[in-house]
């Protein structure tokens, strides 16, 4: 049927026999029925909930059991409940659990960093890696390891903390946000670039302090390769309160989405909403970065699919998308483990690699605003 | 578009001549500028020599250690340094008239990380490739990746500067994520790395002069025979026409003679940043908008800023270096995020 505008619907009806009539209202009545697709579908969201469950649990599995030392499913839960002195309980223990469930966290982290931002910023582009906050807080993180040595664990998240929000601040300013209208584009073109000068500065520092390719992939492209129990007990309580907190404000997150008039109409304070959602933005992509290094697309890519998938209810949405976020980073382990056995490569370029196209996508579908 | 149709709006005669006045003295300048940086970057290195040194060196009648490390180690870095600022400026000023666009440039759509992609691809997974090919596959990944970013960036019949940014941009990511898995799947060293992922000089020899040179040699004057063609381009696109230019065919051979000069230099010297896009701005600041007279400008400051990028990297912390390409970064992307800010303000366009 052809869309006709709503405001020239009068007009056809004026002049048109009535079964044309028919087909203009039912092309009026059209525009109404993506509303009623846009809340929340239950048994679609049920049906994320349970595969992406499913598939974490298998992928976990799976993460635990690929490496240089072949392992047996049953070897590794005896691993896992019981503990034991062997090799396999060695192995498991220090190296590859940490990797799963760190690849959990952090993925979990970042697209729930993701929708906040999106959310907060009304920009299907925001997401912590494309506005600058990741490599603002890689670049304390690494200029911190540089000066100061010995700062490890709550003060290097701190001041990651400190960089991411700088950052983000520095490309709404550049980008003209603070001028009121805000252009999707613009604000995504002014992030990349801020990233890009903010990479350059970081290698340079890289290159003076510590010249070995690990360190420097670590802190361009990121991965949980290295995971530690430590990194674990240091991001857990970031993610916790970043997930409580961001379910907390998932219904004035909801209002907001309604568009910035309609939501200060229905009494939400949009000023105030959008500080929290920056600070728990900030709190989730920081604490990430600071244990993993800057992971890139996830906060992109993941909001956009599980929006696709079960509606727009930010209720339903951010628990999804933490789901979503984590099995996303733990397949990308996991490849990175398959693509040149037994040496890999950082998770973070995997991530890269499946992000990017759909970040093309993206950016091309955008409309610039004028 | 604005930024480009640099408002010449016919001056009084006596200050038409100061300003060419000027002008020639801002050329003269540039020239002189271009020379002396050429020297200083002879001399600053691991170790620095006197002027002397430098000129015992070129003429052959030096007497210690100091002739071989100017000549070996200096003299190709310098020379390259001129092929790869006069390429990669010419090709973004060429790119920016052509698509009317001023954040266009090789590195922000997408031209430099498909060339770089392509031949990371070359010199790691096919060590065996004869190198006088690199710049040949190097070109073939700079057009797929333009293709690539003007098919993704078009929409209902046009396409707005700052999406053809965005795009471009996001093809340079997913080049530069084709990058470094290149470089993590196939042992490299940190300089190899960090050519392909910030463009460096280190290292090179006379034999990366001469691979480039003949594609800077032709593609440079044959783009600069197009200029006139170009200024008729910037009258829009039905006045072109209406002139009889052949508005889409001009546009075509000319934006695939930049990507190819683009990619040749990035062949010889990596993923080199924000020259292309920099270079360009200041030349018309300088001496307005005709490409005739602002392409060459646009090449002598392209030259220059790698040559003081490349003295920077070479000799701010010996015996360390800092890829080139990164200075040219810290100087580059915040004037791109000047301009973006500047064409925002002229109603999105």
């Amino acid at each position: 049927m052809q869309q006709l505008p709503l405001a020239g619907g009068t007009s056809v009806n004026l002049m048109t026999r009535p079964e044309q009539a028919r087909t203009v209202d039912e092309s009026r009545a059209a525009p109404l029925e993506p509303a009623s697709g846009r809340r929340t579908r239950v048994g679609a969201a049920a049906g994320v909930a349970v595969v992406s469950l499913a598939l974490l649990v298998v992928g976990t599995v799976w993460s635990v059991a690929i490496g240089p030392t072949p392992m047996s499913i049953g070897a590794i839960f005896s691993a896992v409940l019981f503990g034991g002195q062997s090799t396999t309980a060695a192995i498991v223990h220090g190296i590859r659990l940490p990797r799963a469930v760190l690849g959990s966290l952090v993925g979990a982290n970042s697209a729930v960093a993701g929708v906040i931002m999106q959310a907060v910023t009304a920009n299907p582009l925001g997401a912590p890696e494309i506005l600058g906050v990741n490599a603002g807080a890689a670049l304390v993180a690494v200029a911190s390891l540089t000066f100061l040595p010995q700062i490890a664990g709550v003060g290097l998240i701190t001041l990651a903390f400190v960089g991411a929000t700088m950052c983000g601040v520095l490309v709404l300013v550049t980008a003209g946000l603070g001028r009121g209208r805000s252009d999707p584009v613009r604000i995504a073109l002014a992030g990349v670039t801020l990233t890009t000068l903010i990479f350059s500065v970081m290698q340079t520092m890289i290159i003076l302090v510590d010249p070995s390719t690990s360190a420097l992939f670590h802190w361009i492209v990121g991965g949980v390769n290295a995971a530690t129990w430590k990194d674990i007990s240091t991001i857990l309580p970031w993610t916790i309160v970043g997930l409580v907190g961001s379910m907390a404000l998932a219904g004035k997150l909801n209002l907001l989405g309604l568009g910035e008039d309609l939501a200060r109409g229905l009494g939400a304070r949009v000023g105030q909403i959008r500080v929290l959602g920056a600070g728990l933005v900030i709190i989730l992509a920081g604490s990430s970065v600071a244990v993993a290094g800057p992971i890139t697309f996830i906060g992109l890519v993941v909001p956009h699919i599980v929006r696709r998938l079960v509606g727009v209810n930010n209720y339903v949405v951010i628990p999804l998308c933490a789901l979503v976020g984590a099995n996303m980073l733990v397949y990308s382990d996991i490849i990175s483990r398959y693509v040149d056995p037994p040496s890999e490569v950082p998770s973070g370029v995997v991530t890269a690699l499946i992000g990017a196209p759909f970040f093309i996508f993206l950016a091309r579908r955008h409309r610039t605003s004028r | 578009m604005t930024a480009l149709a640099t408002s010449v709006s016919a001056p009084p005669i006596a200050r038409h001549m100061s300003r060419e006045r000027r002008r020639r003295l801002m050329v003269i300048g540039l020239v002189v500028a271009c020379v002396v940086m050429t020297v200083l970057s002879l001399m600053i290195g691991a170790v620095i020599y006197s002027p002397g040194d430098v000129i015992h060196a070129l003429t052959g009648t030096s007497h210690n250690h100091s002739g071989v490390v100017i000549t070996k180690f200096q003299l190709p870095r310098v020379l390259l340094c001129w092929l790869v600022g006069i390429g990669l400026a010419v090709a973004g000023g060429v790119m920016q008239g052509v698509i009317r666009n001023p954040l266009a440039a090789p590195n922000i759509i997408g031209v430099t990380h498909g060339a770089g992609l392509a031949a990371v691809v070359v010199v790691l997974a096919i060590p065996s490739a004869p190198s006088v090919l690199l710049p040949v596959v190097a070109f073939g990944g700079g057009v797929a990746a333009f293709l690539l970013v003007y098919v993704a960036a078009y929409r209902k019949g046009a396409t707005t500067p700052a999406r053809l940014a965005l795009v471009g941009v996001a093809v340079g990511a997913l080049c530069q994520a084709g990058i470094l898995f290149f470089l993590v799947r196939y042992p490299s060293n940190v300089s190899s790395a960090l050519t392909w992922l910030a463009g460096s000089l280190y290292g090179r020899t006379m034999t990366s002069f001469w691979e480039i040179l003949p594609w800077v040699a032709i593609l440079v004057p044959l783009l600069l025979r197009y200029s006139h063609r170009l200024d008729t381009l910037a009258l829009g696109d039905d006045l072109a026409a209406g002139l009889g230019e052949p508005v889409e065919r001009t546009r075509r051979i000319t934006l695939l003679l930049a990507v190819a000069l683009s990619s040749a230099v990035v062949a010889g010297a990596g993923t080199i940043g924000f020259v292309g896009l920099v270079a360009p701005h200041i030349a018309r600041r300088l001496v307005g908008g005709r490409h005739g007279t602002y392409l060459p400008v646009a090449g002598l400051i392209g030259a220059l800023l790698m040559l003081v990028a490349d003295t920077i990297a070479r000799g701010a912390v010996p015996p360390l270096e800092i890829p080139s390409g990164m200075v040219t970064s810290v100087i580059g992307a915040p004037y791109f995020l000047y301009l973006l800010a500047k064409t925002g303000k002229a109603g999105g366009q």
